[in-house]
C-alpha cells in the first residue's frame, strides 16, 4: 500500500509538471475563440462564427485540464503563498467562464461581454503564472535597474557589529538576497522555506538543512560548497552566487550553533571571521570591489581624439578592462620623454587611473605636468631624476593608492609634503634617501600604507656554489 | 633570360599562394549557385559562428601586437612561468610523506599497480622513501625539503598546489598539455593566447619571450611556445643567453642601419601590395614581424644584457654574465617584466631523475638541480617585491608531471642510483605574486603521494587561473579556427579560487 501511494504521488507530480506546457493551450485557443467571435460580427468574416464553437469547446477542455495539472503541481510542495492562491483561483475562474461561454454559444446566445471577461481573466492568470516561474519582479525589471553593472550588495551598515543580532542582522540579509526567491514566501523549491527560524529548522524534502554546530551535516552549507557544475549546487548556477564572505558568515553562524537570538559577541569569533564581521560596519562589502584600484563609480568615455593622439606618440594607453572607461598608460616604449608628452594626458585626467613613467627622462620640472591627474590610483616613477623638490607636485593626487619611487632621490622630507594622501596603501622606497629608522614616521604620515624599503638579502649557503659529487666516483 | 625565369617563378609562387587561400570552404561558399551548394552554403553560413563577444574583435591585423585591454581589470600584468622540464620529484621537494619513509624498500602493493601504466616501471617495484628532510616554514607552516633552503624563506609568498594531475606520462605530450592545453601538436601555447589577448605594452619588444637553460630545449620542442592556429606573430620569441640573444640580429658587415631600414621598407611595401590582393592576415603578421625585428635590433641586445646589473643583484641571483644559466634567465625575466613584456616562459632542462646516472638521481642530481634554481627563484620573488612589481607579476612554477613513490626498476632490474619513474597521478606546482594569496595551499594527496584525495587540479585549471589573474575569462578568450571557436582550456578549466587573494 505504501509503495503504491508513493508511486501515485510520483505520477501525480509527473502529470503536474505538464502544467507549464498545457497552460499555453487555453491561452491561445480561448483568445482565438474570442477573436473569432468579435470578427464574425462583421459580414466579411461571417463564416468564422462556426469556428467559435469548436474553439470554445477545446479551449474549455484545455482550461480544465490545465486547472487539474496545475493543482497537482501546486501539491508537489515547491510552491505556496499568495501568488499561487491567486493564480489558482483566477485559473479556475477562467475554466468556469469558458464553460459558461461555451454554454451560451450552444444556445446561440454569444455574449461579447462574457468573452471580454474571459480574456481579462486569462491575462491576469497568465501574468500571475509568469510571476511564479520567473519571479514577481520579472516583467518590470527592465525599468527598475538602469545600473546593471553596479555592485548589487549594498547593505545597510551595521553601527556596532558586536551588539548586532547574529541571525537577524547578519544572516537573514544574506538569505533574503540569495535564497528567498526560491525558498521563501512565493516558492518553496524542495519544500524548503528559509524566511522564518522555525521553517529553517524544519528543513525541506530531504530533511534537515541546518544542524547547529555541525557544518558537515548541514545540507545548506554542503550544497553551497558543491562545485558550480554540480547539479545540486546552490544557488543554481544561473542565479547570483554567494560571495566568499557571505559563505564564511553562514559557515561561522552554523558552526557556532546556528542560534537565532544571540548577539554576535555571544558567539565564538575566529580570526578568520573577525575582519569579515567588521566589514559589515561599513557601507560596502569590501570583497565586492575585488580590484580596489579601479573606482567603483563609472565614468564617461574619454575623448577619443586625445586617446588617439596619445597612442600615436607610442604611449601604451588602454582601458583597464574592456567594459571600463578607466585608462592605464605606460610610457615604457617612449624615447626622449618631454613635457609635451605628459601634457597630452590632461584631457583624460578624469579617466586615467594607472600611470607608469618608470625609467623615463622624467624630472622635477616635468612632474608639474602630472599634478592635475587627480584620478590616479597607481603611479610608478621608479628610477627617474625626481627628488624632494618635485614630489610636492603629487600632493593633490588624493586617490593615489600605489606609489613607486624606487631609485629616486626622494627622502622623508619630500614625502612629508604628501601628508594627506590618505588612500595610499603601498609605497615603494627601495634605493631612495629614506632611512630604515624613518619608517615609523612614514607610517604615521600614511596610516593605511605598507612601506617597503627593499634591500632584501639572501643568506649565503655553501650549496649555492658547490655540487654534490657521485660517491661512486672516487 | 635569368631575370625572366625568376619572374616566372615568382609569379608561380604567388599563384600557388593565391590558390592556397582558396580553401574548400571558400569554394563551397562561392559556388552557392548550384542546388547542393546552395543548401550547403546556408548550412555553412550557420557554421560561421559569429561570436558576438568581444574576443571576435581582438585581432587587429594591421597592428597585431597593439596593447589591448583584458576583459576585466586583472591583478597581474605579466607572467613568468618557470617550467622544470623533465619533471622534478615532488616527494623530495614539497610533498612531505612520512608514511612513505616507513615503506622504504618494501615491495609495492599490487593494489597500486593494477590498471596503471608506467613509462619504465615493470613488474613489482620497491617503494622509495623520501630522499630529503622536510620542515615547516613561514606562518603558513608550508612543508618544504632541505633541497630548497632559500625558497623556505619566502614560504608565505607562495600558494602551493598539492594535487596537480595530468593524463600524460611522457615528457613531450605532457609538456604540450601543460603549455598548450592539448597533448597533441597544433594548439597555441599559453603565452600566445596571452599576447593574442593583450598585445604588447612595449612596441619595441615581443610580448612573449622564451628563455631556456639546462643544455637542452624541452622534449616537446618549440611547439610548446608555438602559436598553433593563432597568427604566428603571437608565437614565443626564443632568446639565447650566450652570444647574440636572437640569431642574426646584428646587421651584417657592410650593411648600415639606414640601408637595413630601406630594405625592410621595400619588403613591407611589396608585402602590403600582396595583402591588398589576397587579404591573408598572415601577410600583415609578416610585416609586423619585420618591423619589430628592426626595432629589436636595438632594444633586445639592450634588455638582454645583464652586464650592467649592479653587483648586489648578481650576488642575490647568483648570476654570471656571459653564461647560459637558469639564474641568468631569471634575472632577464625580471628585466623583461620591467620593460612591459607580458609573458616570459622559462624552461630548465635536466630534471628527469630515473636513477640511471648520478645526475639523474633523486639524491644527487636532483639536489644539484635544486641548487641551480633555488637561490635565483627566491631572489626573483624578493627582487620583484622590493621593486613594487610582485603584485602585478604572476610567477608559476611547475613541470609536466611528478614522480612515483616507487623506485624505478627499468626492465624489471635494479637501477644503479636512486630514481623515480614518471608519475601523472599527483604532483606539485606553485604560484606567487600577481594577485595570488601567499601562504595558502590547495589540494591533498594520500599518505604516499600517489593519488589525489581532494582539490584535484588539472592543466586546464592552472591555465584558467593564469588567464583569470590577467583579467580574462578562459571560456571567452576564443579564436576561430577550422570553422569553430577554440579556447586554451578546451571544454575544461576552473579558476582555483582558493589561492586567489
Amino acid at each position: 500500500m505504501i509503495i503504491s501511494a508513493v508511486i501515485l504521488e510520483n505520477i501525480t507530480e509527473f502529470i503536474g509538471r505538464f502544467h507549464p506546457i498545457l497552460v499555453h493551450l487555453p491561452i491561445g485557443v480561448l483568445l482565438l475563440a474570442a477573436l473569432f467571435q468579435l470578427l464574425s460580427r462583421k459580414e466579411k468574416y461571417q463564416s468564422l462564427s462556426s469556428a467559435v464553437s469548436i474553439a470554445l469547446f477545446w479551449g474549455m477542455i484545455s482550461a480544465i485540464v490545465s486547472c487539474i495539472s496545475g493543482y497537482l503541481l501546486s501539491n508537489s510542495g515547491d510552491y505556496d503563498g499568495d501568488l499561487i492562491f491567486n493564480h489558482k483561483w483566477f485559473g479556475i475562474a477562467v475554466a468556469n467562464v469558458s464553460i459558461f461561454a461555451y454554454g451560451l454559444n450552444r444556445r446561440n446566445k454569444d455574449n461579447i461581454w462574457v468573452s471580454g471577461l474571459m480574456v481579462l481573466l486569462i491575462i491576469i492568470t497568465g501574468h500571475l503564472g509568469g510571476s511564479i516561474t520567473h519571479g514577481s519582479d520579472y516583467l518590470f525589471k527592465a525599468f527598475s535597474s538602469n545600473d546593471k553593472d553596479a555592485i548589487k550588495v549594498k547593505r545597510v551598515p551595521i553601527p556596532d557589529i558586536n551588539q548586532a543580532l547574529a541571525y537577524n542582522d547578519v544572516i537573514r540579509p544574506i538569505l533574503t538576497a540569495k535564497c528567498y526567491k526560491c525558498h521563501g514566501p512565493d516558492k518553496q523549491k524542495g519544500k524548503l522555506r528559509l524566511d522564518m527560524p522555525d521553517l529553517i529548522l524544519k528543513g525541506g524534502k530531504g530533511g534537515l538543512v541546518i544542524v547547529g554546530g555541525k557544518v558537515d551535516d548541514s545540507e545548506l552549507i554542503k550544497r553551497i560548497l558543491l562545485a558550480k557544475d554540480n547539479e545540486d549546487h546552490m544557488p543554481p548556477i544561473e542565479q547570483s552566487q554567494l560571495t566568499k564572505s557571505e559563505l564564511e558568515l553562514l559557515h561561522w553562524w552554523v558552526s557556532s550553533g546556528a542560534d537565532f537570538n544571540k548577539k554576535v559577541n555571544a558567539l565564538v569569533q575566529t580570526d578568520k571571521i573577525k575582519p569579515i564581521l567588521l566589514a559589515l560596519q561599513s557601507e560596502e562589502v569590501k570583497e565586492e570591489l575585488k580590484i580596489s584600484d579601479v573606482p567603483s563609480e563609472s565614468v564617461e568615455i574619454a575623448d577619443q581624439g586625445s586617446v588617439k593622439k596619445i597612442q600615436g606618440r607610442g604611449i601604451a594607453l588602454t582601458a583597464v578592462a574592456q567594459n571600463s572607461n578607466y585608462l592605464a598608460a605606460n610610457f615604457v616604449a617612449v624615447e626622449a620623454l618631454t613635457e609635451k608628452d605628459l601634457q597630452l594626458l590632461d584631457p583624460i585626467a578624469k579617466q586615467l587611473i594607472w600611470l607608469k613613467l618608470g625609467d623615463s627622462q622624467l624630472n622635477d620640472k616635468m612632474l608639474g605636468s602630472i599634478s592635475d591627474l587627480y584620478s590616479l590610483t597607481r603611479l610608478s616613477l621608479e628610477r627617474t631624476a625626481i627628488s624632494d623638490l618635485g614630489i610636492v607636485q603629487l600632493k593633490n593626487l588624493g586617490k593615489l593608492q600605489y606609489l613607486n619611487l624606487i631609485g629616486t632621490k626622494v627622502s622623508l622630507k619630500g614625502l612629508e609634503q604628501l601628508k594627506g594622501l590618505n588612500e595610499l596603501k603601498q609605497i615603494f622606497l627601495f634605493q631612495t634617501l629614506v632611512q630604515p629608522s624613518e619608517v615609523d614616521q612614514l607610517k604615521k604620515l600614511f596610516p593605511k600604507a605598507k612601506i617597503d624599503l627593499g634591500g632584501y638579502k639572501l643568506q649565503f649557503l655553501e650549496g649555492d656554489t658547490t655540487e654534490l659529487k657521485d660517491p661512486k666516483l672516487k | 633570360m635569368k631575370n625572366e625565369i625568376r619572374i616566372q617563378r615568382l609569379l608561380k609562387e604567388a599563384e600557388h599562394s593565391a590558390l592556397q587561400q582558396h580553401t574548400r570552404r571558400h569554394f563551397l561558399k562561392e559556388s552557392a549557385m548550384g542546388f547542393g551548394a546552395l543548401a550547403l552554403g546556408s548550412l555553412l553560413g550557420s557554421c560561421g559562428t559569429q561570436s558576438s563577444d568581444a574576443s571576435g574583435s581582438l585581432f587587429d591585423a594591421s597592428n597585431p601586437l597593439a596593447p589591448r585591454s583584458p576583459m576585466f581589470p586583472g591583478k597581474a600584468k605579466s607572467v613568468i612561468y618557470l617550467h622544470m622540464a623533465g619533471a622534478p620529484s615532488q616527494l623530495e621537494l614539497f610533498s612531505y610523506k612520512p608514511e612513505l619513509a616507513k615503506l622504504d624498500g618494501q615491495d609495492c602493493p599490487q593494489s597500486l599497480l593494477e590498471g596503471k601504466k608506467f613509462a619504465f616501471i615493470r613488474g613489482v617495484p620497491k617503494m622509495l622513501g623520501p630522499q630529503a628532510k622536510f620542515k615547516q616554514y613561514g606562518q603558513s607552516g608550508l612543508w618544504l625539503s632541505d633541497n630548497l633552503p632559500h625558497l623556505s624563506t619566502v614560504a608565505d609568498d607562495i600558494a602551493m598546489l598539492n594535487a596537480v594531475t595530468t593524463d600524460q606520462f611522457n615528457h613531450a605530450p605532457a609538456q604540450l598539455l601543460m603549455q598548450t592545453g592539448s597533448a597533441r601538436l597544433g594548439r597555441p601555447s599559453i603565452g600566445s593566447w596571452v599576447t593574442y589577448g593583450m598585445g604588447s605594452e612595449n612596441k619595441n619588444l615581443p610580448g612573449f619571450v622564451v628563455l631556456t637553460s639546462g643544455g637542452n630545449n624541452p622534449d616537446a620542442g618549440k611547439s610548446v611556445w608555438g602559436s598553433g592556429f593563432l597568427p604566428s606573430v603571437y608565437q614565443g620569441v626564443q632568446c639565447r643567453g650566450e652570444g647574440d640573444p636572437v640569431l642574426f640580429i646584428k646587421d651584417p658587415d657592410g650593411m648600415d642601419r639606414d640601408l637595413r631600414k630601406a630594405s625592410i621598407d621595400a619588403i613591407n611595401k611589396i608585402n602590403h601590395d600582396q595583402y591588398e590582393e589576397y587579404q591573408d592576415p598572415e601577410i600583415l603578421s609578416r610585416i609586423a614581424q619585420y618591423e619589430m625585428a628592426y626595432k629589436m635590433q636595438i632594444s633586445v641586445p639592450e634588455v638582454m644584457n645583464i652586464n650592467d646589473e649592479p653587483a648586489y643583484i648578481h650576488e642575490m641571483y647568483g648570476t654570471e654574465p656571459g653564461k647560459t644559466s637558469f639564474a641568468n634567465n631569471i634575472l632577464l625575466a625580471r628585466k623583461l617584466v620591467e620593460k612591459g613584456v607580458r609573458y616570459i616562459q622559462l624552461f630548465d632542462w635536466g630534471w628527469d631523475t630515473h636513477g640511471n646516472s648520478a645526475s639523474g638521481s633523486v639524491d644527487i642530481g636532483l639536489v644539484n638541480k635544486c641548487r641551480g634554481v633555488d637561490k635565483a627563484i627566491t631572489a626573483l620573488i624578493l627582487d620583484l617585491k622590493q621593486r613594487g612589481l610582485l603584485d602585478e607579476t604572476l610567477i608559476v612554477w611547475g613541470a609536466e608531471f611528478g614522480r612515483t613513490p616507487m623506485q624505478e626498476n627499468r626492465e624489471g632490474k635494479d637501477m644503479p642510483y636512486k630514481g623515480r619513474d614518471h608519475h601523472a597521478g599527483a604532483f606539485n606546482m606553485w604560484m606567487a605574486g600577481g594577485g595570488i594569496k601567499g601562504g595558502t595551499s590547495y589540494g591533498e594527496t594520500d599518505e604516499i603521494g600517489y593519488d589525489i584525495v581532494s582539490g584535484k587540479t588539472e592543466a586546464f585549471d592552472i591555465q584558467a587561473t593564469i588567464l583569470n589573474q590577467l583579467g580574462f575569462d578562459h571560456e571567452k578568450l576564443t579564436y576561430e579556427s577550422q570553422g569553430r571557436p577554440f579556447r586554451l582550456t578546451d571544454v575544461g578549466g576552473k579558476v582555483i579560487t582558493d589561492i586567489i587573494s
